[in-house]
């Protein structure tokens, strides 16, 4: 019995759904993941980042042409993210997950954002997986680089 | 070393040398948050919350004149009513409370930023309502009342940007620190709205180093001062601190060393400011420099930190409008002392009595936004 084999054994008594995961990356195309990253593959990640960056930015700071694009609308006062958090000042995304008090529930960073996008901001809350959550995750991430995740930091 | 904390060495080293302090004859009182730190040396991050008892009092001498109370409100950031009530309600509240103040005030000054965009519109509604106060007002400018229009309606409805005048043994100076931006906007022909919003924008990248006193007014300011006793009082008001705090916000003056060499010879000078919309103390020489609330919303502290001699204020519960904003009273004191107390709405305890209620508890690292030099200027 080859070694992969008998990894599959031991894993009957998984769920089917983990099994055809776990399968789909034992016997994956051969030649994946195998060569070298190549600087023009680096740049094309980097560049995918930074868009986000770029997108999450303007939307934090109230930019009408990108949420109207986007279709969102983060906020009814003229309040955007940024003027309480300039340069994503004391959004704390190293602080997450944890209990939130605002909330009275333990909460992700992207709950705390639609909650400021709903009570300060009287906006319209987000979908979690939007494009306009994920672009304003990559943001308020990406300006706390190099900031030591605390989770649960109160 | 970074650029910035090459800059704070160079401060501490220029400006708080030791034995540099204001006179000694400034008591220290209920309300001066004056840190302990500051006076032994550096401090561990656990003394940085062991306080000395507070105060706020200057003890200034030669004042045989009556005692008197001023107020001071700033930065109501003011949308159009149809926009946004809520800055409209937090400044018919201080207005209200300042009109109600027994015994009553001599004056209030308006530090800046009465309105958001600085339209026609905003700035005389902030008029309309500073109506309510009907005792003598003095104002300054902030930066959102400004880069629309480059003054011109601030100063119709306000007149000059800088002043001067004496009130019962005190030299009252309003300075502009807010007027003499390099031109970040002709270049790339920017419409007046496209200044604004960059101006508008705490941390944008776009309009730079903007705050400054300049060679001019500081001549001016030299000259203001040099028919009046080193010893007497003197308080400046201004938009801007006048000192290095956090440049890439502005929560300063870019040239702090000159307004120092014309403070030096004075030994009483208060200065009064507003912009960083936050519990904020610190001393520059003999100096003593006091940040005011805002009425609409508070900023955070600086990534890397309050000067040694703040105390910080509490965390601010973003849930309510009321909280970590305010406005207010000063009182100079028939043995002129000048002495004031934040107004904070939100709650009673101003300042943090725990580590984890200050709102610099948390450490982060933050780097300047990008999307303002990229898209679509
Ligand atoms: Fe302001
Ligand atoms: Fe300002």
């Amino acid at each position: 019995m080859t070694a992969r084999k008998r990894f599959l054994v031991a894993l009957a008594g998984a769920s089917a759904l983990s099994v055809l995961a776990t399968v789909a990356v034992l016997v994956g195309p051969a030649s994946a993941h195998k060569d070298p990253v190549t600087a023009q593959q680096l740049k094309a990640y980097q560049d995918a980042l930074m868009e986000e960056v770029r997108k999450g930015d303007l939307l934090f700071h109230g930019d009408d042409a990108i949420a109207k694009q986007m279709g969102v609308k983060l906020t009814a006062t003229g309040m955007a993210c940024a003027m309480c958090h300039p340069m994503t000042a004391d959004t704390h995304p190293h602080t997450f997950p944890k209990f939130q008090a605002q909330m009275a529930k333990f909460a992700t960073l992207r709950d705390m954002i639609n909650w400021c996008i709903e009570k300060p901001n009287q906006g319209e809350k987000i979908e979690s997986d939007s494009d306009a959550m994920k672009a304003l995750e990559a943001y308020i991430y990406w300006s706390n680089t190099g900031s030591v995740l605390i989770p649960g930091r109160y | 070393m970074s650029e910035l904390e090459q800059d704070r060495r160079e401060i501490a080293s220029v400006l708080q040398q030791p034995g540099a302090r204001p006179d000694p004859s400034l008591k220290i009182t209920r309300r001066t948050f004056i840190h302990r730190s500051c006076l032994v040396g550096a401090a561990t991050v656990a003394e940085t919350f062991a306080w000395w008892p507070l105060l706020n009092t200057l003890d200034i001498a030669n004042a045989a004149d009556a005692p008197f109370k001023f107020a001071w409100i700033s930065d109501t950031h003011l949308y159009p009513k149809s926009l946004n009530t809520r800055f409209v309600e937090k400044t018919v509240r201080a207005v209200k409370e300042v009109q109600a103040m027994t015994p009553p005030a001599d004056f209030l000054i308006f530090g800046g930023d009465l309105a958001q965009l600085g339209t026609v519109e905003e700035l005389e509604l902030g008029v309309e309502l500073l109506k309510e106060v009907k005792i003598r007002k003095v104002y300054i400018p902030g930066e959102h009342d400004w880069y629309l229009d480059m003054g011109k309606k601030w100063g119709e409805l306000f007149g000059q940007a800088n002043w001067t005048f004496d009130h019962k043994g005190v030299r009252f100076v309003g300075l502009d620190t807010i007027s003499r931006a390099p031109d970040y906007w002709s270049m790339k022909k920017m419409s007046p709205k496209e200044r604004m919003d960059h101006m508008s924008v705490l941390d944008g990248t776009v309009a730079g180093p903007w705050a400054g006193v300049g060679r001019d007014q500081l001549d001016w300011l030299q000259k203001t001062l040099s028919n009046w006793d080193r010893g007497k009082p003197v308080i400046i008001f201004s938009h801007n601190p006048l000192y290095e705090y956090y440049p890439p916000w502005n929560f300063w003056v870019r040239d702090w060393r000159d307004v120092n060499e014309v403070l030096k010879p004075y030994t009483k000078v208060t200065n009064i400011h507003g912009h960083v919309h936050q519990v904020l103390y610190n001393e520059i020489g003999t100096m003593r420099s006091i940040g005011m609330l805002a009425t609409s919303w508070p900023w955070p502290y600086a990534p890397e930190g309050v000067p040694k001699l703040t105390r910080p204020m509490i965390r601010v519960d973003p849930g309510d409008p009321y909280d970590g904003v305010g406005w207010s009273p000063w009182s100079v004191s028939a043995q002129d002392k000048v002495d004031t107390e934040y107004v904070m709405w939100g709650r009673k305890e101003v300042f943090a009595q725990s580590v984890e209620d200050s709102f610099a508890n948390i450490p982060e690292i933050l780097r300047p936004r990008i999307a303002d030099n990229m898209y679509p200027y």
